[in-house]
């Protein structure tokens, strides 16, 4: 045979804290708050919960009992399954392939962000002087200091997709590091993966608990927290809120990418898994409640620190155009002022129209950001303000980091577990094949660090992995309840646990949960038929903001082939085990013919 | 004598007069040669703030006439040559030099900004106040220039954090494979000494038997030796 027995977990739990270390991941911290926030705060809840119970957890316990009774990766245990789907564990594989080259970059954005916060002034606290030092760079001023440098200095990024730079030296060198961890917690598998979550579970508890007691003390956090819990019943008549709690469950569990099943594959066997996908389950779900106290009470200091500048530079203008003297007018009194000058002084007044701002603590606290621009931008603009921003900062980055690395184990797993499934790849030792996919992954996923990088990058996160993802688990929950059978599965899980599945999980896994799937699927079609040409936002020098961009033809083709390159995997390996069988068919048929003949 | 030395009086009065009022005509608000100033003082120094008075007012304009003196060297600047007008308590005034050759008339604008840039930090420290919170508006302030060290910082973190990773992963692969040689090169030397020791102990029953007892047959233990198998 020449493999060894597979390996197994040192104990089961280093198998629950690899899945909290895998489900918990960036999405948590940078989708979730805000969610909530566009879908009334306190009220999101109900229909996040709701949706927990009725697809997060059964599909989770789903996955994880395939894995552990198949004991192989996705495309071996579907295979097992039924032999005309292993094109579900290939597209699984495929997915994960996409996902693994894309996700990297973040970390490689945090290590960027992490080795900047050693410095005595962070580098996004203040915009760099012009050559002639008579002021900010231009394109600095006309946006904020963290936006630029985010997009100017850490991603270099080019005005549109089509526009090509070189690579970002800075960011391939962090790509590359980013790399070599990922090697070296898995370079043996999972006895290193093993010892390894232990850290990447709990590192990034520790720090949200320490910035929940710096937020929460912060000044004008309390703003955020109140915002955020304030329910607002009237959105949960919005049919978006419900789309958006099931999607965000479904993607933050991670389901689809053969990540769980591979875990569950070096389970023993009779393992009990159905506590630990409840827990696992909770865990996270626990997770994005918790780290969105923290994000909102950082949005809530942002907040009141940009409504108090902005109240100050109001004051600074009346100060100066009128000539008042200095501790005339206050922070407090400013809109008496205002008002007092509008009606004394009209001409006067009226000239300054122009420059005066609009300063509102609400405006503030509803603009809401999501993804990589809450973490790397709105997050550092809120640390640049607080005492000691040095710490603060390695500890943010240290923390997403952590996230990141702990996500990018399960990715890479889902890859290697299935391909090592092959007699072929199993000849190699496991260290070596390992370094062969991280060097693959490295090699391509360097493309991203070029100046029109992050437009590619937004393609694969908003295409690569969505609306496969939905298809596989639809597939997935339909292959087992109906085409493998319910009744199969059951005295299979009866086998593993002891005891067979009540009526909650079956019902869930044969009715809510494929009905759920479809009308997702649905929805996600209609909205991209209903959609015209996808757009992205390219970032515009001049203006210093972002500007809402169709993608070119050649941007929708790849688009397209994303999507098509990972669902076909499923019919086209159907097609080819069905034709395999049939010559195999054949070739019985007219063996059988001729011993007849000869006998 | 032509005049009287009442009417010298009369004349030199007359001339005086005209001279201060063409002197105060000069100072006004957007003066094409004057300058306005706009102090922060409350914002800069908070609690430790100085009441502006005319005894400050002094000291502005004995600063200026320095900053005039340093850059256009060999004209003697003085005090009286700074005229001051326009006073709100925003504390902010008008100012504009005038030469001391010729009171009446005023130094040329792009002299006064060289001046004031020349010894800008001079007058802000005068007043502990910096570039921000003494405005000379229309004088941009020269920012100071960027501080670049040869490495970057983070490219020091970079080399330390990839140096220990690589370490790291050096040792993971190495370590099983020297102590697989370890291992064997043990378990020779074992399997080597069971070996030796059996020989020496067949030699030794051999001797034993050889030497010994009368009582024993030898040709017995030659046999005893072949069936102990």
């Amino acid at each position: 045979m020449g493999q060894d027995a597979r390996p197994n977990w040192d104990s089961p739990m280093q198998f629950v804290l690899a899945c909290v270390s895998y489900a918990v991941g960036l999405g948590n911290v940078w989708r979730f708050p805000y969610l909530c926030q566009m879908h009334g705060g306190g009220g999101f809840l109900i229909p996040y919960l709701i949706m927990l119970f009725l697809e997060g957890v059964p599909l989770f316990y789903l996955e994880l009992a395939i894995g552990q009774k198949m004991s192989l990766g996705s495309i071996g245990a579907w295979t097992a399954i039924s032999p005309y789907l292993g094109g579900v564990g290939l597209a699984s594989v495929v997915t994960s392939l996409y996902l693994c080259l894309y996700y990297n970059i973040i970390n490689a954005w945090s290590f960027w962000y992490l080795f900047h916060s050693f410095q005595s002034v962070l580098p996004w606290a203040e915009c760099p002087i012009n050559s002639n030092r008579t002021g900010p760079t231009e394109e600095c001023e006309k946006a904020t200091p963290t936006q630029y440098f985010f997009y100017r200095e850490t991603l270099n990024i080019a005005p549109s997709i089509e526009e090509n730079g070189g690579i970002h030296g800075g960011q391939a060198l962090c790509l590359l590091l980013a790399w070599v961890i990922t090697y070296l917690f898995i370079v043996r598998g999972v006895k290193s993966t093993g010892k390894v979550v232990y850290f990447t579970a709990t590192f990034p508890y520790a720090v949200l608990l320490i910035y929940l007691v710096r937020g929460i003390t912060l000044h004008g956090a309390i703003n955020g927290v109140k915002f955020m819990f304030t329910p607002n019943m009237e959105h949960l008549a919005d049919p978006n809120t419900w789309i958006n709690a099931a999607t965000q469950i479904f993607f933050s569990l991670g389901l689809g990418f053969g990540s769980l099943i591979a875990f569950a594959s070096y389970n023993h066997y009779n393992n009990n898994f159905e506590r630990q996908a409840i827990v696992v389950s909770l865990i996270n779900s626990g997770t994005s409640i918790f780290a969105s106290i923290v994000t909102f009470s950082i949005y809530g200091f942002k907040a009141t620190v940009n409504y108090e500048s902005c109240l100050e530079r109001t004051r600074v203008l009346l100060l100066n155009t009128f000539n008042i003297a200095e501790d005339n007018i206050n922070i407090d009194n400013v809109f008496e002022w205002i008002e007092k000058l509008n009606t004394t002084y009209p001409e006067q007044f009226a000239k300054l129209n122009n420059k005066l701002e609009e300063c509102d603590l609400e405006t503030e606290l509803s603009s809401a950001v999501e993804g990589a621009g809450l973490a790397f931008i709105v997050y550092s603009e809120a640390i640049k303000n607080m005492p000691l921003p040095q710490l603060w900062s390695v500890l943010y980055f240290l923390m997403l980091l952590m996230l990141g690395m702990g996500s990018m184990l399960g990715n890479v797993t889902a890859i290697i577990t299935p391909l090592r499934d092959f007699k072929v790849m199993s000849h190699m030792s496991s260290e070596l094949f390992n370094g062969l996919v991280c060097v693959f992954c490295l090699l391509l996923g360097l493309g991203f660090t070029t100046t029109s990088g992050n437009y590619w990058f937004t393609i694969f996160n908003d295409y690569g992995a969505t609306f496969s993802l939905l298809f596989i688990v639809l597939i997935e929950v339909i292959t087992v309840s109906y085409i493998y059978g319910l009744k199969r599965f059951e005295k299979d899980i009866e086998d593993m646990l002891g005891h067979r599945p009540n009526w909650y999980w079956k019902i869930m896994w044969s009715i809510t949960s494929p009905l759920l799937l479809i009308f997702l699927f649905i929805i996600y079609i209609v909205k991209y038929i209903n959609g015209g040409t996808p757009t992205y936002q390219a970032w515009n020098k001049e203006l210093g903001t972002s500007v809402v961009t169709e993608y070119p033809v050649f941007g929708q083709l790849f688009i397209g082939l994303l999507l098509v390159s990972s669902i076909s995997c499923v019919p086209l390996t159907a097609l080819y085990v069905f034709c395999k069988k049939r010559k195999l068919g054949n070739h019985e048929k007219r063996e059988h013919t001729v011993s007849t003949v000869s006998a | 004598m032509l005049y009287s030395q009442g009417e010298m009086l009369e004349k030199i009065l007359l001339l005086f007069c005209l001279s201060s009022a063409l002197a105060e005509n000069l100072c006004r608000p957007d003066a094409s040669n004057g300058y306005k100033v706009r102090l922060s003082i409350k914002r800069a120094l908070g609690d430790e703030a100085y009441v502006w008075n005319q005894d400050e007012m002094f000291l502005f304009r004995a600063t200026l006439a320095f900053a005039m003196r340093n850059h256009l060297s060999g004209q003697d600047f003085q005090v009286s040559n700074i005229l001051v007008c326009d006073e709100t308590p925003r504390v902010s005034f008008w100012f504009i030099v005038t030469s001391p050759l010729d009171a009446t008339r005023p130094v040329g604008k792009e002299d006064v900004e060289e001046a004031i840039r020349k010894s800008r930090s001079r007058i802000n420290s005068a007043f502990l106040l910096t570039d921000q919170t003494l405005e000379f508006i229309g004088i941009i302030p020269t920012l100071a220039a960027p501080v670049s060290p040869d490495t970057p910082p983070w490219l020091i973190v970079f080399g330390v954090v990839m140096g220990s990773v690589g370490a790291g992963i050096i040792v993971l692969l190495v370590y099983p494979v020297v102590h697989k040689r370890l291992k064997k090169d043990e378990e020779e030397e074992e399997l080597e000494e069971e070996e030796g020791e059996e020989e020496t102990r067949r030699v030794k029953t051999m001797e034993n038997g050889a030497a010994g007892d009368g009582a024993h047959n030898l040709s017995f233990t030659d046999d005893e030796r072949f069936t102990q198998m």
